[in-house]
């Protein structure tokens, strides 16, 4: 195998996380409340469905593969040259997903902090941390998250108790007032963010403990559905019904906070943690591009792969949209198509057709 | 000179030639002794030509057999050889070689004695103080332990100090510091495995281990890494921490060296491995991670709850000490939102005469900081008080009333400097103090941002770290659901029922159940005597 290293199911778990919270608690909450209004909170339980589905045919499908990455067992599920042609895809999405993530990233980081910083920089800097734990390796990137999640997860519980005096509870009245659709309509973006969950393909492999994998995946997946919960709520409660107006929500719920007239405008704060979330998801992503790329070519080392694919991500944040509306207008619309076709549609294929060939194999003998 | 020169034999394995140390080693075990005592007497002569503290004593064995003694002057204790040794030797009527074996052996007040048969032996034993005596007719040499030269006496490690604990600290002599740790560690379990390193220096090393509770795999790890050490000298255990750690380019220290006899017990019983050396107090101890670092032995001293909130301290300082002045420089430059004005309008009106950006002010600060730290330490003492006049002015009043630096300046500067006093091990403290000064640039370019990537960057950098194959983050990253407790807070010893997991997994029980005291279950004397009903 190229990549040495073991992590454990527990890493992997808590290594989903980020990847998946860092940017669904940016843009989506305030794209959910647009559908589902005062019913946004329910919106992430429907959304995760596509959570639970997705784990569950990753860790199928590694169940006929457990030696490998989607990218290996792919030529193997559908012939080498179709195989290739779905590893590519895979190859393709995760870099233009990442482009998207960075993309997210640098404008949020231009957008409210550092408005004269060129754009480039901001993500070209971040790139270049990330770079250097995707170096690491696997077990480097899984003890940053166990070093990085539970401080994210002190800080977002911290402020919401310190929002609780701006909270008002009568913001969620009255509950599904349009019936039940609202909150499902709000529920299809957030839910491709959970179609992300399909990274554990890539993870599996070097799990070291895999009687616990199920369970910790299913953990991850009720770990970001709590999250994306509890900010939701958050933000409704302190924004109400305005919460569709803002590009993102939660910072400016965040400015509500007010400690006796002392701590007050910690957004640079939040975003300082944020970028610690953010980091480990593009960290994650670059990773899995650079190790499935480097599976795909036969590669012996994914290393020397690491910086170029960086400038390539660099060049993919840019194309990716001209500015932020036209970013988050794709996000909105284009986005939970492309995230579910490739990540959880795809590989159900895949796993009929490998239920299929193992059939066929048994019926043969 | 002969055996340093002689050309070096043809070996079958070409491609590697051998080293000077190896070379060294193969031809003089091939020297031994002859029968002839002017041939030997002349041999190490010849080794130890122009070598003024050498003596060679020429005597006759009971007045008839002729003999010499050999032995360097100041290393062994004379007393001894003129009280005990020669009279004995002299005077006994011993004349064939076996009843002089028996005098050595049988009659001699001499605890230790050993036969040399080579002479790269004999020149061991005459380099650690131990006299030959060279006898006509023997193929063997006979070597007395009477070695004494002159050591510090044991004191209080000045880097090291604890209110409570043991006072004692290691010293310059192996021999000592052996006795120490065997005197806090009774039990024959406490194995020491010795061998010598330094081309010249001829360095005494020992690993200091416990069969049974340190790993094999990571004794084994200690032995490879250091026999493949092939150098001029060693002078300090730090010589050998950086020809053995994992990663020689990282400023965190990956082995623990410490002076003190009972860290080093303490670390014995959790599964580690001491490396002493003879010259020097600091032992190291390996494998470690980053938190056992920012541990004191205190720690396991005082009351647990103090210890906890000792350590959340020196956690929160050790924050300070990192990213103190970069914070202040980012929320000055970036971010004075965040500061309550009036807070803001005492700053900025200090600032107001100031010259210098937040960035430079604060990087002279700094370098001024570290400037007079440096001298202190290396300053005689009788010159340490005038630097701490000038450097109170300096870094002071007068600095500020001056209009070089601003008031806040000076108390972050100040607190900066305490923090990173606060991690026990000076090591540690000095890679996070280097590690500001890049970090006051990045937050004086991109504010709380640059802040976040360089803690980032540092951060990877210790995930990627390993010691003896231990992640330097462990038991944090990996996660060790038991062993975090003795991170996070200070475990109650009665509840430190296992060692850590270090690369071994085998005897991790470290005490019996139940261990809590609880006068309140069962029948306690005292108790009873003392009720007043």
């Amino acid at each position: 195998m190229i990549e040495k290293g073991k992590i454990s199911a527990l890493q992997m778990g808590i290594m989903m996380h980020p990847a998946i919270i860092a940017t669904a608690i940016l843009l989506v909450p305030a794209i959910t409340a647009h559908h589902a209004n005062q019913d946004m909170w329910i919106s992430p339980i429907w959304a995760s469905l596509t959570g639970f589905v997705t784990v569950y045919i990753a860790i199928l499908l590694h169940n006929y593969y457990p030696q490998q990455t989607v990218i290996e067992y792919s030529e193997q599920i559908v012939g080498k040259f179709f195989g290739k042609i779905v590893g590519f895809i895979f190859l393709l999405f995760y870099l233009h997903t990442n482009g998207i993530i960075i993309r997210e990233y640098g404008e949020f980081i231009v957008g409210n902090f550092f408005v004269r910083t060129p754009l480039i920089f901001v993500m070209g800097s971040m790139i270049f941390v990330c770079a250097l734990a995707v170096r690491g390796g696997v077990e480097v990137i899984a003890r940053l998250s166990e070093m990085i999640v539970p401080v994210v997860i002190i800080v977002i519980v911290f402020f919401i108790i310190l929002l609780i005096p701006d909270m008002n509870i009568t913001n969620m009245l009255p509950v599904m007032e349009k019936g039940i659709f609202p909150s499902i309509k709000g529920a299809i973006i957030p839910q491709s963010w959970f179609s992300e969950f399909f990274l554990i393909a890539f993870f599996l492999p070097y799990v070291a403990d895999q009687e616990n994998r199920k369970k910790w995946a299913i953990m991850s997946v009720v770990a970001v559905l709590f999250t994306l919960f509890l900010v939701n709520i958050t933000v409704l409660f302190v924004l109400g019904n305005i919460t569709a107006r803002f590009v993102y929500p939660v910072m400016s719920a965040v400015r509500y906070v007010s400690i006796a007239d002392f701590l007050e405008h910690l957004e640079a704060f939040v975003m300082a943690i944020w970028v610690a979330g953010a980091f480990l998801k593009i960290s994650v992503f670059y990773y899995v591009f650079v190790l499935g790329t480097a599976q795909w070519l036969r590669l012996s080392d994914y290393r020397l792969l690491v910086f170029p694919s960086g400038f390539l991500l660099l060049v993919f944040a840019v194309w990716t949209a001209p500015n932020l509306m036209e970013l988050s207008l794709f996000l909105g619309t284009t986005v939970p198509f492309y995230l579910d076709s490739v990540q959880t549609i795809i590989p159900s294929f895949l796993l009929l057709i490998a239920k299929w060939r193992n059939k066929m194999r048994d019926e043969q003998k | 000179m002969r055996f340093f020169y002689q050309p070096r034999k043809l070996t079958k394995n070409r491609s590697e030639p051998l080293t000077a140390t190896q070379k060294e080693r193969q031809e003089e075990r091939q020297d031994a002794l002859s029968f002839d005592l002017a041939q030997n007497v002349q041999t190490l002569q010849s080794i130890y030509e122009n070598c003024s503290d050498v003596v060679f004593r020429p005597l006759r064995v009971g007045g008839t057999t002729k003999a010499t003694l050999v032995y360097i002057d100041g290393l062994v204790n004379v007393d001894e050889l003129d009280s005990i040794i020669l009279p004995s030797v002299m005077k006994s009527t011993a004349s064939d070689p076996l009843e002089m074996q028996h005098l050595f052996e049988q009659t001699l007040t001499v605890a230790n004695i050993q036969k040399a048969k080579t002479v790269a032996e004999c020149v061991e034993h005459i380099s650690s103080g131990h006299p030959i005596l060279l006898i006509d007719q023997q193929n063997e040499a006979f070597s007395f332990g009477i070695a004494k030269w002159e050591k510090r006496s044991l004191e209080e490690p000045t880097g090291e100090a604890v209110i409570r604990g043991p006072r004692e600290g290691f010293t310059e002599s192996l021999g000592t510091n052996l006795s120490l740790l065997r005197r806090k560690i009774k039990s024959p379990k406490l194995k020491t495995k010795s061998m010598k390193l330094g081309a010249y220096t001829q360095t005494n090393i020992i690993i200091a281990y416990i069969d049974g509770i340190a790993s094999d795999t990571l004794l084994e790890e200690v032995e490879a890494r250091l026999a493949r050490i092939d150098i001029d000298g060693i002078l300090e255990t730090s010589y050998i921490e950086e020809l053995i750690e994992d990663n020689p380019y990282s400023p965190f220290p990956q082995v623990l060296s410490t002076e003190r006899p009972d860290v080093v017990a303490a670390n014995l019983l959790e599964g580690r491995v001491a490396i002493l050396q003879d010259g020097t107090p600091f032992v190291l101890v390996v494998p470690v991670s980053f938190y056992s670092l920012l541990q004191s032995s205190e720690d396991y001293y005082q009351r647990h709850l103090v210890s906890t909130a000792i350590r959340w301290l020196r956690y929160l300082f050790l924050l300070i000490s990192l990213l103190l002045p970069s914070l202040y420089v980012a929320v000055l430059t970036f971010h004075q939102e965040m500061v309550p004005t009036t807070l803001l309008l005492t700053m900025s009106a200090s600032r107001e005469l100031i010259p210098f950006p937040a960035l430079v002010e604060a990087i002279i600060m700094e370098i001024v900081f570290e400037a007079l730290r440096e001298a202190g330490v290396r300053l005689p003492k009788q010159a340490g008080a005038a630097v701490s006049i000038v450097g109170a002015l300096v870094i002071g009043q007068a600095a500020v009333q001056a209009g070089i630096v601003s008031a806040p300046m000076i108390i972050v500067v100040a607190l900066t400097g305490i923090a990173s006093f606060t991690i026990p091990r000076y090591t540690a403290g000095i890679a996070l103090r280097m590690l500001r000064f890049p970090m006051i640039f990045l937050a004086g370019s991109l504010g709380l941002l640059g802040i976040m990537l360089g803690l980032l960057i540092i951060l990877t950098h210790m995930a990627t770290l390993r010691s003896f194959g231990v992640p330097y983050l462990s038991p944090m990253a990996p996660m060790q659901g038991r062993e975090m407790k003795d991170v996070l807070i200070r475990v109650p010893l009665w509840k430190r029922n296992k060692r850590p997991r270090l690369t071994g997994t085998d005897n991790l029980t470290r005490q019996g159940p139940n261990q809590k005291p609880n006068p309140l279950d069962g029948d306690d004397k005292t108790r009873k005597e003392n009720r007043h009903d």
